[in-house]
């Protein structure tokens, strides 16, 4: 199947993750995603389910904090200046579970996405705006570049003795990695212009039919999109 | 109607970078004909890189800065005509291929370029496979970019370059990453490629020995004026007469006095895998005494730097022991890229508990005295290496390992860096990891080759 087509499917599943309202929907939806995942190498989808079940989870603990509905308290906080009182009741942990998901599930389509597709075929063929699926492609295959700066500074600072530990340690390291990054894009852009990047004259493509598999995928994404704004 | 046989024109050119100071380049003017391969020297900084980004248009209109002069490339004006659009006649191959890579497969890397060119794709497709075949790198059509050797991406980006058809190639340091072999099999490439499609390139180097083999003329630059414009016979004399640094073979900069102390690192029969499969080390020994330099040398991928961070601790050991007595520093590859501090004098301090005492000292010993206070990022590229091995240096390590000291480096300063290694080479055991045999033989009192899937032979 060709990515285009791929990534109409996962564009409806994002938007069915965002309309949807039943939680049994939103887990069915992030188990298929999930499932797609796990068939990438283990390697690199480690980082990514880290980053999910880090987000969702601190989701899954702030929504019930600073939400207020539902008449069924579980348990009765203090009240803080601007935030107000801090409970938590049984329908703010169901809305919280939903938003989770929710998140957990949009996350989990862009790591199939960055993980699963060919990105140099989507930016090859798209033909609609090429330069942000271009600018999106390049982001993506920033965050495995930026995995490998970080470990570059880490060994640098020890190659000098200095041990580089903990959160404070760490986060003394974002700084120049983002100082790092921004003078390789310098450079990336720089190459990309010097080879016809920006020019007129759009790439050509030849024109090819979709194959059954591929007309039942689009319409399958039609379907979800549908399905999901009449009944999920 | 004759055809021109000049491909380039540059009048007079003048540029500043933007709020620079100092021109990069000064009154710089000379012509390019069809088909002549024209080596570019000059020391760190002299404006070799900038007069390549001018015949690419990059210089002003990437770049920005002040322009005087003007470049004409095939009969354009480059300050009229964006790169974009001098991209089908004009190609770069710049210094790090791994910053130039846009794409994850080799084969979409290589169509970029004729794509943006609006070629239709049976034609993408067919300079594609004839490009990486001229490089001799048709066997990597179908593999990812993440997955090649230095070497491998040096190729694949020359493809990439090739597959635009230029009439003219401009190179900046292309061999700076590969090792003696790898860098004479790309120069030759480069020189037949030119004489067959009567291409014109322009090459960049600072290891110039090769380049000054194949080249028809030479230029030279020095702090942005063009010294020198003669072909190779002239400008060699030239060279020997006024830059004698970059053709001399270097000589011994000081013999060690006195036997070596004790033995400050010993690997016995050590071996590393990063994949369980594929070894990179296996039952290797080296003891390094105090008092001694050794340089490490061998192929791309032969595990130079992974035995130099056995050395220094960075990586356990999988087989074999490792004994260390002292400090050990360890310098990485490219260390111009891992600053992490807002001043420079910050930066040599962190790893001497904040004494900048001493790191303004190391500073002043290195020819940074003055640059403290400045951000490291704003050094130039030469200053940037110099900050990374005072970084080191003022650690004053039992056991200093240099990985790749001189890469990009120029002869001058590479002469000016073995003296200072062998003036202080007598406190402490050196490692030096070095594609630059020249440079090794000059300044190790041993030098290791290691080999793939041999075991080190003392030189």
């Amino acid at each position: 199947m060709r990515p285009l087509i791929a990534l109409a499917l996962l564009g409806a599943c994002v938007v069915a993750a965002l309309v949807a309202t039943h939680a049994l929907s939103l887990l069915l939806l992030a188990a298929v995603l999930l499932t797609l995942l796990l068939q990438a190498s283990w390697k690199r989808a480690r980082l990514y389910l880290l980053g999910i079940a880090v987000s969702s989870f601190g989701l899954f603990l702030i929504w019930p904090l600073t939400a207020h509905v539902g008449s069924h308290p579980l348990w009765n906080g203090p009240i803080l200046p601007v935030i107000g009182s801090i409970d938590v009741t049984s329908e703010e942990l169901a809305a919280g579970a939903v938003q989770t998901l929710r998140l957990a599930t949009v996350a989990l389509a862009f790591a199939v996405w960055a993980l699963r597709l060919d990105q140099d075929r989507i930016v090859r063929e798209v033909r609609l705006a090429r330069r942000s699926v271009l600018t999106v492609a390049l982001a993506t295959r920033l965050i495995p570049t930026l995995e490998r700066d970080a470990a570059g500074f880490v060994e640098a600072l020890r190659g000098r003795g200095v041990v580089v530990e903990g959160m404070r340690g760490r986060s003394r390291l974002l700084a120049p990695l983002v100082a790092s990054s921004l003078e390789r894009a310098l450079t990336l852009a720089e190459s990309m212009e010097a080879r016809g990047y920006g020019r007129s004259g759009r790439p050509l493509r030849t024109r090819s039919h979709l194959n059954w598999r591929e007309r039942a995928a689009l319409s399958l994404s039609l379907l979800l999109v549908v399905f999901s704004l009449l009944w999920l | 109607m004759a055809v021109s046989t000049r491909i380039a024109r540059i009048e007079k050119l003048g540029f500043a970078y933007p709020e620079a100071s100092v021109s990069a380049l000064t009154d710089v003017s000379l012509e390019l004909e069809r088909g002549e391969v024209v080596l570019v020297l000059g020391r760190s900084g002299s404006g070799k890189s900038t007069l390549l980004r001018a015949l690419a248009g990059l210089v002003p209109h990437f770049h920005g800065g002040r322009f005087s002069g003007s470049v004409y490339v095939a009969g354009r004006d480059t300050r009229s005509t964006e790169p974009a659009a001098l991209a089908g006649t004009v190609a770069t191959l710049f210094q790090d291929p791994e910053d130039q890579i846009v794409f994850e497969q080799v084969t979409s890397e290589v169509a970029f370029g004729p794509e943006n060119l609006g070629l239709q794709p049976g034609e993408v497709a067919e300079r594609v496979e004839s490009s990486l075949a001229a490089v001799g790198a048709e066997h990597l059509l179908e593999r990812t970019t993440r997955d090649l050797s230095g070497g491998e991406l040096q190729r694949v980006c020359l493809a990439s370059a090739l597959a635009l058809k230029p009439e003219l190639l401009l190179l900046d340091e292309p061999t700076s990453q590969l090792d003696p072999e790898g860098a004479k099999a790309f120069l030759e490439l480069v020189e037949r490629l030119a004489r067959e499609r009567g291409m014109t390139v322009v090459l960049s180097e600072q290891r110039p020995a090769l380049p000054l083999e194949i080249c028809d003329r030479v230029l030279f630059l020095e702090q942005g004026r063009l010294l020198l414009d003669a072909p190779r016979a002239q400008g060699i004399r030239w060279l020997e007469e006024s830059a004698p640094a970059f053709v001399e073979p270097f000589e011994t900069v000081a013999e060690q006095t006195g036997a070596p102390g004790e033995a400050i690192c010993r690997m016995e029969g050590v071996g590393y895998a990063y994949q369980p499969a594929l070894p990179v080390l296996e039952d290797v020994s080296l003891e390094l005494r105090r008092g001694e330099i050794v340089a490490l040398a061998g192929p791309n991928g032969s595990g130079k730097t992974t035995l130099a961070k056995l050395a220094c601790g960075l990586l356990e050991a999988q087989q074999g022991r490792v004994e260390r007595h002292g400090r050990a520093s360890y310098l990485s590859q490219d260390p111009g890229r891992y600053v992490v501090c807002e001043r420079a004098e910050d930066e040599v301090a962190l790893g001497i508990e904040g004494d900048l005492v001493r790191a303004r000292r190391w500073l002043g010993e290195l020819g940074l005295g003055g640059s403290e206070r400045r951000h490291p990022r704003d050094l130039s590229s030469g200053e940037r290496e110099r900050l990374g091995l005072a970084t080191v240096l003022a650690t004053e390590p039992d056991l200093l390992i240099l990985d790749e000291p001189t890469r990009g480096v120029d002869p001058g300063r590479k002469r000016e860096l073995g003296e200072l290694l062998r003036a202080s080479a007598s406190g402490r055991a050196t490692l030096l990891v070095s594609h630059d045999l020249a440079f090794a033989r000059s300044v190790a009192d041993r030098v290791v080759s290691l080999a793939q899937q041999e075991v080190p032979v003392v030189a």
